[in-house]
Order: structure tokens, then C-alpha cells, then sequence
């Protein structure tokens, strides 16, 4: 596969948008109104291809975790449209959105990744019983196992280290083989170990069950486990690379001022 | 200083929506307590100051010596019971050295009749009393017309005339001992300033109808005037010093009366004060849950302020002047509310059909000290431990440590709150066992051992509940379930409001339903006759004494028969005595005798209701105004005649009489011929119609209408009920919003990985249901464990049994839950409301 878009005037265009798990086009995000407004996302194109593992970079305040808002449907644009897979989020009421994330979107986030009232297995298996479905168990057993929660199962959040829980997370973002799993900063509050085994965790995902992937990161080396980076500064993609190593990362980073 | 206070008030006008509930809740408080002491002193102050005013003039009192006084509770004598005086005890007074003065007061019962019917309903006394010539000792002032002279004329009083619209010059009726006199009225008289004389419709007489229609052989009292210059103790000393008579001080007098015209009351005011408590119990519990978690929030800021050098007053001083401009505000606006609102508590009250006095409210600043007090200590005072605990802790600690309430509860708490309730229920075994009410107060020990196993309580239905709600309610059932666990102290203090509330309801509504019990079983299983004629009120005879004599000569009545009823005193204790026909009553009302025979009562024996056969054969002396009688126990009956103030003891009629003086009948018995049952009961019933003071019941009336006084208090405990759910209502509403801001970040994940609205507004209110059944399931035991001990225990002759009121239980659970479920509606709105980003980024 080659590029995923090709760079134009500080804005992302698709190369092809037929394979793209997500995506976003002419996407415009504005907070507040008149002087004091804040363009967080500003006339954004890109796609998310599918079966690929996508990091996005950025400085703080760059809008990365706005973009990753927008495209998984958690926040409205102010203009433009969001897809996920060939669904336009424009289109959808309250009601369809949350049909769609627990249906075709995984979640995981940097805290409040679990219910802490409801045991592992439950929070694995909470997308699938949200929308009265039970999991397959050859899909459980295999994630469970991938991750290696199996004598954890009847544990609650609490009783398990950081690394574990975000585990939990994972599989739970994994289990009901989602078109997309979007992840905010999945590292950010833990040790650098258990940061890299959940980044080998979803590498693995892509590789052997073609699970699209997108996490927001400002770390370079999670984002050299990504298929592609995209980077992206003051609301707009400013540069995108694939196959990419934590120093080449960190250079373009560098060169972002960071 | 000043920095601080408008940083204070800054931090509460940015949280409005919390601390306008906190707020309301201590408002609310503020404004019951006031409203209740309000109440309270006007019910007490208008009367107190209306007999001082009155009784002014006297300076002494000579009165018969007390042969017991009334007891406080429902269904227990009203009037305290006195040995009648000497004849001549006026004539005696007068002579003594120093006395100025001296008038006989005679007081018996009257009662105005105007075209038929009798004036005035309710729970005030119908009294004839003379009219004092001498002005100085008069507690009346003529309004209008003139003062009687001659038997046959009379002055009342001008609640009495308004109620009757009647005007001097009117031609009514006065029914009295003697029977049914006709009368002229010759004025209108007001007791001080006021209509009345407090709980007493008066019927003022001329001098000589004293004996003519109050049947009375001497004065009740001598009104005496001290002459100037006389010594005032000597005068008292000599006064004390005149046979068979008690001499009481002018300023005591006034103290007794005013304590007699209030005591009625008291009953009330505890069950008042009772609910004022714990709505202020509830209110403390919310603005304390409040202030915990706002001192929470700003732990690690004070844990930064601690690190860069501030003191821990400077730390504590923001939030106890925040909690302090909260509890002032709110409080000034409790107190405004609260004297606005005794109109409506009044309302309340009057379910019970007491009839309160009317007049202005007295607002004395002594209610408005103690209101405010309570308002802004309990305030500070919720906030002041939490602020304390967060300062105490070491700076770092302070920063490193999340805000959440540590879900552990300690052994220890859990520990001695289980020895306590094992302590109250012991308590309350012992006290049934022995009847001794003084080990109640052990039982008391379960509400400090409910706070203590709160928590504890929280945790385990958490876990119990879980199985069942899952399976109602999927997932969402299990996290709501988890949920109640997450914070088990604040779930624990807003169960202990519901547990409070229902607690209170449930007692009273036990003590209801057995009180309704006691007084309506007896005539539910022991009346037979077809008709009974009944009195105006259950406290007084009003029945024409002629009457059953001329029921009985109607044709198809095949036998009359009637109760007399009046007070003596047994055992030092005063109780109501009844006179009957020992033959004749017991083929219309079945006493249940268990022990020897109510025929021996026609030679001079007692019969005693009760269930000790072996007391056949002593001796009981009754002590009367006039007259003591000693007779042995002939009989033993296992029922009385029913309704309250039902005799305790039993006499034939005629000892009666002769012992007291004649007495009108307080019910008639009336059995008709088999057979011609319409007719006759049409023309007995035109007989009763034509005399006052007389009330015809057929037999299923008169066993639906016992008790009825009682169904009353019903009314005032539904009213209760909707105001300690109302209170809870706030404090659940308060628990919710908190414990959902405290968990915005789970529910915004809930959110992010589908669950939908729905199902987050059915998370909060399942839990809030779930917190809500178990905690009035608990309160609804302990009220009932704790109101069966009492009464048991307290309620003696009057309330036999304990009756278990299933439904009014049944439904007090139902309206816990259902108050819980609203209550928590609006938080549960809110939350599905905001916007799933706001969640998620909430706290990050």
C-alpha cells in the first residue's frame, strides 16, 4: 500500500479513501466565538487506512486529541464531515452515535479506562452486553489470551497494577472486533515497560487479525511501532511518515519546535 | 482576611446548583424547627398570657384537696380529680384575718343548645361556670348586656355566641347535670382579651344555679382577695391552716391553670419536635456530605498551599467562612420561611382535629436564638470536621492522594455499631420482659448504631443486591449495585435520613394502629345491642338522663339500658368509673366476665377490667370529689365498654350516684323487639333527634365510628410521612449530584463505549432505589421493633395490644422508594445530558 494521502497546502488529502477505517474531510473543529474563538482543527482531510497501525503526534495543543474526537464521534464538528468506515457521523442523532461506538469503535484512554464496580471480565465484555450481544468465546479466549488476563478474569480494577488495567482496556477496545480502535494517549501514566507491552499488544492486533489502529501520542518511541505518523500542528497535518523509528520521530518533532 | 471572604464567596457562587441544594436543605430545617417552636409558644403563649391577664385580680386560691391528676397520653383523663370543698369554706375564707374577700367559684359542665343542637365541636371542655360579681376576681368582662341574676339567665362566652350567632336577648338551651334547662342570654363575655377562655366553651351562670344545674353541693374554688397592708405570708399561713382545703399562691394558680390549658398540647409538641429533629438530623447530613466532598475536591490544592507555607488555619479558614456565609444566608431565609409557614404546619396539626387556638403567631426571639443557632452551628460544624480532617493530613500526602473516599470501612466502626444494636435489642427484650420503660433508653442505643454499621450496612447490600439487580437490569444493575459501595460513608449518611424518616413514620403509625385497636376492639366484640345513643364528646356525658326512659317506653324497644361514666381516683392514679345496671348491660354489651359475678355489683361490689382473676375478693378503694368508697372485687371483666376514656373500673349505677352526685349518661344501650326493626329504630331516632347533646348509632356505625378520633392522627402521620420524604428527597438528590460529579470520568467511558442515555439515567436510579429499599426496610424494622417495645411497654391498660399496620408499612416502604427514584430523576436527567467529551476530559 502506498501513502495515505498526498501533502497539499497544509492540509491532507486521501489517496484512498475506499480502504479507510476512518476519516476526515475538510474537517473544521472551533471553540468558543468572535475574538476569543480557538480553531482547534483547522480544514483537516486525512483517512485512517484500514488493517494499518496509526500514530498521531503532535505538540500540546496541536489538536490531536481533537482530531481523534471529531473522527470517533465523541465531538461535533463546527464544519466538514467525519466518517467511520462509510458512515458520515454528520448524519447520525445521539441515539446512532452511541449505537456506532459500541458497535464499530473501541475506546481506550490514558485514565478512567475501566468501571471500577464491574469485574474484568464484565468490563471486557461491557461494549457487547451494552448492546444485549454475548461475546463469541473463541474472540474471547483469544484476546483474553493475547493479553494474558486469564487468571484475572474475576478481578476487580482496583486489585490490578496500572499495566494491567490498561490491559483490560485493550482487550475490551479489541474484543468486539470494532472497524476502528481509537486510543488517547494509552501510555501516558505508565512505566515505560508496561507502555511498551500494550504498544506490542496492538501491533499484534494489526498484524494478525487486520485491526485498524489510531493513537494520539506525544511519545516518539510508541509511535514507532505505528505503520504511519501523522503530525500534526496548530489544527493542521503538517507532515506524515511511514514506517517510522523513534529518532526520526523525534526529529520531526525537533523540527516542530518541540 | 477580607482576601479570604471573597474568595469564599467566589467558590460558592461558582458551584451555585450544590450549594442552593445545601442551602435549601438547612432552609428547610431552619424553617420546620422555627416553625414548630413557633407554634409551640403560641399555642402555649397565647393561652399563658390570656389566663395571666385574666386571674390577675386574685390573689389566693382556696381549692379542695388534689386527689390526683390527669395523665399526659391520649385516652387518659383530661382534669385533675379534687376532694370538694366544705359548703361553708367561702363564709370560713372571708373570716380570716387580712382577707379582703372572698368569692366561691363554682365550675361544672354546661353545655349551649341552640334550636337543638349543640354548639361547638372539637377537643375544648364545655364548662358552667358562676359569674363573679366583684370584677376584680371575674376572669370574664361583660362585652355586651348585662351579668345573669336569676336562675335562667345566662352569659357566654363570644366564641360561643359567634359559633351560635346568637345576641343578648336570645332564648337557648343549657344542658347540664341536671338535665336540659331553658335559658335567656343576657350578655356576651370575653375571658381577658380574648374569645375564649383557652380550651373551655363557657356558659356563665347566676349564683344560685350553682346547685340547681351544675349540681353541685359547694364551690370548686374560693377566689381571695388580700387587703393592702395585710402580711401576705401570715394571711397564707392562716388560710393553709382551714380544714380539708389547699391554699394556693396567686401566681402558682395562674402557673396551674396555664400548665392544665397547654398540657393537651404537649403530646403534640413532642411529635413535632420529634420530626424538627430529624429534619434537622437530615439537613446536617446533607450539608455535611457536601462540605466532604467540596473539602475533597480541594484537598490537593490545600496540600499545595500546606507545602508552600500556609498555615493550617489559612488552609481550614476559606471553607469554614464559605460553610458560614452558606449557613447564614441560608438560615435568614429558613427563619423567614419558617414564620411564613407556621400557617401551614398549623394546617398539618389540624389533621388531627386538634383545634388549635387562633390568634396571632408568637414569633419570641428566644425560638428565632435557638433556630439560627442550630442553622449556622450545624453548618460551620459539617464543615468545620471535614476541613479539619484535610488540614490535619501532611502536605504531600495531601497531593499525592486522589480525592475519592477510601471504600474500606474500619472493623472497628462496624464492630462496636453491631455491640450497640446487640446492646439496644437486649434493651428492648428486657424492657417487654420487666415493663420497665427505663430500659427503652438502652434500646435508643440502635440510632447511634445505625450511624456506626452505616457504611457497613452500604457495603453488604452493595454485594447482595448485585445478583438480583444484574438480573433485572443486566449490566447496568451490576454497576449501579457496585456504585452504592463506591462511597459507602456519604451512601451511608443519605440512608440514615431515610432510615430516620421511615423510623418515625413507622412508629407513630404502630402507635395509631394500636391505639385504634384498643379503642374499637372492646365494642367491635363486645356490643350487642342494636342501637347505641352516644355523647357529644367520648371526655363528657351529654345525654339527658330522661332519655333511656323514654326510649324504653317507644314500642318494639324491648330493653334500655345506660352507662354513666365519671373520674375517681385508684391507686393514686385517676380513672375513668362506670355505672351500670349489673342485670340489664350485660345482655347489650358483653363484658367477658372471667371471674365472679357482675350480679353481686347490686350490693355495693367492683368490677375490674382486666385479665388477673385472682384479684376477686380484695378491697379497692375509689376516691370521689365528694365521697370514698371501699368495696371488695366481686367481679373480674375481660372487656370494657369501649371508645376512649372506657371505664377501668365498673360499679352499679345507683353506688354511682350516690357517691358523685347525678350525672348525665354517656351512652344508652337499645335493644329492639325482633321483628319491627325499621319503624322503631325511626322513632327512637326522632326521640334522640330531639335531644340535645345525643348521637344514635346503629350497631355497625358505632363499631366503625370507635376509633375514628384516631384515625385522625392517621391524617397528621401521611402528613409527616410527605414531609420527611420531601426533606429526604433533597438529601438524595444532593448525595446523587455529588457522587455523580465525583464519578463523571467513569460514566463519560460508560458513555464513550455505548452505553446510551437511558441507560445511565436507569444506572443512578436503580442505585438510588436500591439504597432507598434498604434503607427504609431498615428504618421500617427498627420503627416497628423499637414502637413495639415502647408500646408494650408504656402502653398499659389503654393499649392492650400491639397492632402491626401491614399496609400503612407496606406503603411508607413504597413511598421511600418512589420519593428516592424522583429524587434522584433530576441528577440522573443531568447526567445523561452532558455532553460525552465533557465526560471523558472531565478530569484529565
Amino acid at each position: 500500500m502506498g501513502l495515505p494521502y498526498k501533502r497539499q497546502s497544509g492540509s491532507a488529502l486521501l489517496a484512498n479513501s475506499d480502504d479507510a477505517a476512518a476519516m476526515l474531510d475538510g474537517a473544521v473543529k472551533r471553540y468558543g466565538s468572535g475574538e476569543s474563538a480557538v480553531v482547534a482543527l483547522d480544514d483537516v482531510t486525512i483517512a485512517f487506512p484500514a488493517g494499518k497501525f496509526t500514530a498521531v503526534m503532535g505538540p500540546s495543543g496541536s489538536g490531536k486529541s481533537t482530531m481523534m474526537h471529531c473522527a470517533a464521534g465523541l465531538d461535533q464538528l463546527t464544519s466538514g464531515r467525519a466518517f467511520v468506515g462509510s458512515t458520515d457521523l454528520s448524519t447520525l442523532d445521539d441515539r446512532e452515535l452511541t449505537k456506532l461506538r459500541r458497535e464499530r469503535i473501541g475506546f481506550v484512554f490514558q485514565t478512567f479506562n475501566l468501571v471500577a464496580t464491574l469485574t474484568v471480565k464484565e468490563n471486557i465484555c461491557l461494549p457487547l452486553t451494552l448492546s444485549g450481544r454475548q461475546p463469541s468465546d473463541g474472540m474471547l479466549d483469544q484476546v483474553v489470551s493475547m493479553l494474558s488476563l486469564g487468571d484475572r478474569m474475576h478481578h476487580r480494577p482496583a486489585e490490578l497494577s496500572g499495566g494491567q488495567q490498561q490491559r483490560v482496556a485493550v482487550a475490551r477496545a479489541l474484543v468486539a472486533r470494532p472497524q476502528v480502535v481509537f486510543a488517547d494517549e494509552p501510555t501516558g501514566n505508565l512505566d515505560t515497560r508496561s507502555g511498551q507491552e500494550i504498544l506490542g499488544y496492538l501491533r499484534s492486533a494489526v498484524d494478525k487479525h487486520h485491526q485498524s489502529i489510531v493513537v494520539v501520542t506525544h511519545d516518539p518511541n510508541a509511535a514507532a511501532w505505528a505503520d504511519h505518523v501523522v503530525f500534526v500542528v496548530d489544527g493542521r497535518v503538517h507532515d506524515v511518515m511511514d514506517s517510522p523509528s523513534a529518532d526520526t520521530v523525534l526529529d520531526v518533532m525537533k523540527g516542530l519546535g518541540r | 482576611m477580607s482576601q479570604m471572604v471573597r474568595s469564599a464567596v467566589r467558590s460558592v457562587l461558582a458551584s451555585r446548583g450544590r450549594f442552593l441544594l445545601t442551602g435549601t436543605a438547612i432552609a428547610l430545617s431552619v424553617a420546620f424547627l422555627v416553625a414548630t417552636l413557633v407554634l409551640s409558644d403560641s399555642m402555649r403563649g397565647r393561652a399563658a398570657s390570656d389566663i395571666a391577664e385574666a386571674l390577675a385580680g386574685t390573689d389566693a386560691v382556696v381549692q379542695g384537696v388534689s386527689l390526683g391528676e390527669p395523665g399526659g397520653g391520649p385516652g387518659d383523663p383530661v382534669r385533675s380529680v379534687r376532694r370538694s370543698l366544705d359548703p361553708d369554706m367561702t363564709e370560713r375564707v372571708a373570716a380570716v384575718d387580712g382577707v379582703e374577700e372572698a368569692a366561691s367559684q363554682w365550675k361544672g359542665f354546661a353545655k349551649l343548645v341552640v334550636d337543638g343542637s349543640p354548639v361547638g365541636t372539637g377537643t375544648a371542655s364545655d364548662v358552667g361556670r358562676n359569674w363573679v360579681a366583684n370584677p376584680e376576681f371575674n376572669p370574664f368582662q361583660l362585652e355586651s348586656g348585662r351579668p345573669p341574676t336569676e336562675v335562667g339567665e345566662v352569659v357566654i362566652d363570644r366564641s360561643l355566641a359567634d359559633d351560635a350567632g346568637v345576641a343578648p336577648g336570645d332564648v337557648v338551651q343549657v344542658l347540664t347535670a341536671t338535665g336540659m334547662h331553658d335559658a335567656t342570654i343576657t350578655g356576651i363575655a370575653t375571658f381577658a382579651s380574648a374569645d375564649a377562655a383557652p380550651l373551655e366553651r363557657t356558659v356563665l351562670l347566676p349564683d344560685g344555679a350553682g346547685s340547681a344545674w351544675l349540681d353541685m353541693a359547694a364551690p370548686t374554688e374560693v377566689l381571695v382577695d388580700i387587703a393592702e397592708g395585710a402580711d401576705r405570708t401570715e394571711v397564707l399561713g392562716q388560710l393553709s391552716a382551714l380544714s380539708d382545703a389547699k391554699v394556693v399562691d396567686g401566681s402558682d394558680y395562674i402557673r396551674t391553670m396555664q400548665n392544665a390549658a397547654t398540657s393537651p398540647l404537649q403530646f403534640l409538641n413532642v411529635f413535632l419536635l420529634a420530626f424538627a429533629v430529624v429534619a434537622v438530623l437530615i439537613g446536617v447530613t446533607i450539608i455535611f456530605n457536601t462540605f466532604t466532598l467540596t473539602v475533597a475536591r480541594r484537598r490537593r490544592e490545600s496540600g499545595l498551599l500546606r507545602a508552600i507555607g500556609a498555615e493550617r488555619r489559612q488552609v481550614l479558614g476559606g471553607v469554614v467562612i464559605e460553610a458560614a456565609f452558606i449557613g447564614t444566608i441560608a438560615t435568614l431565609v429558613g427563619l423567614v420561611c419558617g414564620v411564613a409557614g407556621v400557617g401551614a404546619l398549623r394546617w398539618v396539626v389540624g389533621l388531627t382535629g386538634i383545634s388549635l387556638i387562633t390568634g396571632p403567631s408568637i414569633v419570641s426571639p428566644t425560638s428565632i436564638a435557638i433556630a439560627a443557632t442550630v442553622g449556622i452551628g450545624a453548618t460551620i460544624l459539617s464543615a468545620w470536621i471535614p476541613a479539619r480532617r484535610a488540614a490535619a493530613t501532611s502536605p504531600m500526602e495531601a497531593l499525592r492522594e486522589s480525592a475519592a473516599e477510601p471504600r474500606v470501612v474500619s472493623r472497628a466502626r462496624t464492630a462496636s455499631g453491631l455491640v450497640l444494636a446487640a446492646a439496644a435489642i437486649v434493651g428492648g427484650a428486657v424492657a417487654v420482659v420487666s415493663s420497665n420503660p427505663v430500659w427503652l433508653m438502652l434500646a435508643a442505643a440502635i440510632i447511634p448504631a445505625l450511624v456506626l454499621c452505616g457504611p457497613a450496612i452500604v457495603i453488604a447490600s452493595a454485594r447482595w443486591s448485585s445478583p438480583a439487580a444484574r438480573r433485572a437490569a443486566g449490566v447496568s444493575g451490576s454497576i449501579a449495585a457496585g456504585n452504592l459501595a463506591a462511597s459507602p460513608r456519604r451512601s451511608a449518611s443519605t440512608a440514615l435520613a431515610i432510615m430516620l424518616g421511615t423510623a418515625m413514620v413507622t412508629m407513630f403509625a404502630m402507635f395509631a394502629s394500636s391505639l385504634t385497636s384498643a379503642v374499637g376492639t372492646d365494642v367491635h366484640d363486645g356490643l350487642q345491642a342494636d342501637l347505641v345513643v352516644t355523647s357529644a364528646t367520648p371526655d363528657f356525658s351529654t345525654i339527658d338522663p330522661t332519655l333511656a326512659g323514654r326510649i324504653a317506653e317507644q314500642p318494639d324497644v324491648d330493653a334500655v339500658t345506660a352507662l354513666k361514666k365519671t373520674e375517681g381516683i385508684v391507686e393514686e392514679k385517676a380513672q375513668a368509673i362506670g355505672g351500670i345496671d349489673p342485670t340489664a348491660l350485660p345482655t347489650m354489651f358483653d363484658l367477658d366476665p372471667i371471674a365472679g359475678d357482675l350480679a353481686d355489683l347490686s350490693s355495693g361490689g367492683v368490677a375490674v377490667v382486666g385479665d388477673d382473676p385472682s384479684l376477686l375478693g380484695e378491697t379497692l378503694e375509689i376516691e370521689f370529689e365528694r365521697s370514698t368508697i371501699e368495696a371488695p372485687i366481686v367481679a373480674v371483666v375481660a372487656r370494657s365498654t369501649g371508645g376512649f376514656e372506657a371505664p377501668a373500673y365498673f360499679v352499679d349505677a345507683a353506688t354511682l350516684e350516690a357517691s358523685v352526685g347525678r350525672l348525665l349518661d354517656a351512652q344508652v344501650f337499645v335493644d329492639l323487639a325482633d321483628g319491627a326493626v325499621a319503624d322503631a329504630e325511626e322513632d327512637v331516632s326522632a326521640l334522640v333527634r330531639d335531644t340535645p347533646g345525643s348521637f344514635l348509632a346503629t350497631r355497625e356505625e358505632h363499631v366503625a365510628s370507635s376509633g375514628s378520633e384516631i384515625a385522625k392522627f392517621g391524617n397528621f402521620i401521611d402528613g409527616m410521612l410527605i414531609l420527611a420524604s420531601f426533606i429526604a428527597l433533597l438529601g438524595i438528590a444532593n448525595t446523587t449530584a455529588l457522587a455523580i460529579n465525583e464519578r463523571s470520568g467513569e460514566i463519560g467511558l460508560l458513555r464513550a463505549v455505548g452505553a446510551s442515555r437511558r441507560e445511565l439515567r436507569r444506572i443512578v436510579q436503580l442505585e438510588v432505589a436500591i439504597l432507598s429499599f434498604v434503607a427504609a426496610s431498615i428504618g421500617i424494622a427498627v420503627g416497628a421493633g423499637y414502637g413495639w417495645a415502647m408500646i408494650d411497654v408504656t402502653g398499659g391498660a389503654e393499649i392492650p395490644a400491639v397492632i402491626v399496620p401491614w399496609l400503612r408499612l407496606a406503603v411508607t416502604l413504597i413511598v421511600a422508594v418512589a420519593a428516592g427514584v424522583l429524587a434522584a430523576a433530576w441528577p440522573a436527567f443531568r447526567v445523561s445530558r452532558v455532553p460525552v467529551l465533557k465526560l471523558v476530559s472531565g478530569d484529565s
